[in-house]
């Protein structure tokens, strides 16, 4: 299992470290949420059951992904900004989606009929999948539209290869984490279900 | 078949419009008192204060949307109608519009008397704003009023659903309606109102599509 | 740069890594909680409810 966690040197402050696990979280989050759209959208049309809990793992590691995006970005929002928490665009985009795929998988919980609960769940996940791009420009207007640039942004102003390449590190490690959770996630839904036969 | 279905709704929603108005009117009251008497404190809340009073009583009346075919027993009478169930979606949506058009206008006329607001001029605009913003709303609500129709806890899981996926709706309607307030030509907020327009878009056409896979079995 | 932001950063890092391992760790274990009634259910003879022994991890 690649962990990968190998911070370089970073020339704007250590604090800027954060930034490799914060982005490679909500990039992540982002992969689950759209393979939920897929397997949802899957599930619909074949009724396979394979996809179903391909949707509910992916949807699950998703959400543990966005909460550590949100995590890390208030860690990281404290001393850059000095405040735990701001309404920038970003870190609302993520709330959001936060929200939205706890949802999904409230809503999981909550149905007790397998098939109707796995229907429902993939209709939930086709609505939240195309909400992305309108949460997304809803906030990026509202967050920059007007808005004082004295709103510092924190990332990197330049990016020296270095960190490019420690990204990208980060970036395949994150993916890997990912579908191995997803893959193991998805057999215990498996055997779950063969438990209750 | 999507008449007979509006018609219904219209019969029942004489009690729902009832309760709606009611407990939108007592919101009215609420901002009142918990936001204090400071007029020009209130002033730059007033969008916001009213789309949150369109959203909460909206809550409610959606919610409601499928309660009456649940209770009565009804529910198989729906999964056995011949044909596209769509259809039935669309009449429930277009019920639910009228319902929260007719609640919206009625909270906008006492949001304007209370606050003493200019609205003649700006109604036009206004009321594109609000329309495009209800749409958008009251889609997504029919379809998920649907889903947890059956579900344990659903007074509770349905905002819950509802609000998030509404999140970038109410952030659109509110700054329109800002702009809109302060008399600026609908123009500024084009974005705004292309936005909405796309939500509206995707999500009665996500609902239209989806809604036979939720009344399933 | 200040000494002081090196506690942030170790905190992100211990978070991430504490919520992953946990999430690992709660997949194992139901893995093999469940493998485990299986084989049992199999095995058994006609046992209505399987024993599993809950052996920490």
């Amino acid at each position: 299992m690649a962990f990968g966690l190998a911070p370089r040197e970073a020339t704007q402050g250590n604090v800027q470290r954060i930034m490799y696990l914060h982005v490679p979280s909500v990039w992540v989050a982002y992969l689950a949420f759209a393979v939920v759209l897929v397997a949802s959208i899957a599930y619909l049309a074949r009724r396979s059951e394979g996809a179903d809990r391909l949707a509910h793992a992916s949807a699950e590691v998703g959400v543990l992904f966005t909460g550590l995006t949100i995590a890390t970005g208030s860690i990281w929002g404290k001393p850059t900004w000095g405040t735990w928490w701001t309404w920038d665009a970003r870190l609302t985009t993520v709330s959001i989606l936060f929200v939205m795929y706890l949802g999904y998988l409230l809503l999981r919980g909550m149905i007790d009929d397998r098939e109707r609960g796995a229907r429902f769940a993939a209709v939930l996940g086709i609505v939240a999948a195309f909400n992305i791009p309108l949460v997304h420009f809803s906030v990026y207007w509202w967050r920059t539209l007007h808005q004082p640039p004295s709103l510092m942004k924190p990332g990197p102003s330049t990016m020296p290869g270095v960190i490019v390449a420690a990204l990208l590190v980060n970036f395949a490690a994150f993916t890997l984490l990912y579908v191995y959770f997803v893959t193991r996630r998805a057999r215990v839904l498996r055997l779950e279900a063969e438990a209750e036969a | 078949m999507v008449v007979w279905k509006d018609l219904l709704v219209e019969r029942r929603s004489k009690e729902t419009l009832n309760a709606v108005f009611f407990f939108g009117l007592l919101l009215l009251f609420l901002f009142q008192f918990a936001l204090g008497p400071d007029r020009e404190r209130l002033a730059g809340t007033l969008p916001g204060l009213l789309w949150l009073g369109f959203i909460l009583s909206g809550l409610l009346g959606l919610g409601r949307t499928f309660v009456a075919e649940r209770e009565n027993d009804c529910w198989e009478g729906l999964l056995l109608t011949p044909g596209d169930k769509s259809a039935i979606y669309v009449g429930k949506l277009a019920g639910n519009l009228l319902l929260m058009l007719v609640v919206e206008t009625i909270l906008l006329v006492l949001f304007g008397f209370f606050f003493n607001l200019e609205l003649a001029a700006v109604l036009p605009a206004l009321a594109v704003v609000i329309a495009l913003g209800t749409v958008a709303f009251a889609a997504v609500g029919t379809l998920f009023a649907a889903m947890t129709a059956h579900v344990r806890a659903r007074e509770l899981l349905f905002p819950v659903l509802l609000l998030p996926v509404e999140a970038p709706v109410l952030l659109a309607t509110v700054k329109a309606t800002e702009a809109v307030l302060l008399g600026e030509p609908l123009g500024s907020v084009a974005h705004w109102l292309k936005l909405l327009a796309a939500a509206d878009v995707v999500y009665v056409a996500v609902g239209v599509l989806t809604f036979d896979f939720v009344l399933e079995g | 740069m200040t000494a002081d932001n090196w506690s942030f950063v170790f905190a992100a890092y211990g978070l991430a890594l504490v919520v992953i391992v946990t999430y690992w760790r709660f997949l194992v274990r139901r893995e093999r909680e469940l493998s485990e009634g299986d084989t049992l259910r199999r095995h058994g003879s006609g046992m209505p409810e399987p024993q599993t022994e809950h052996r920490s991890p």
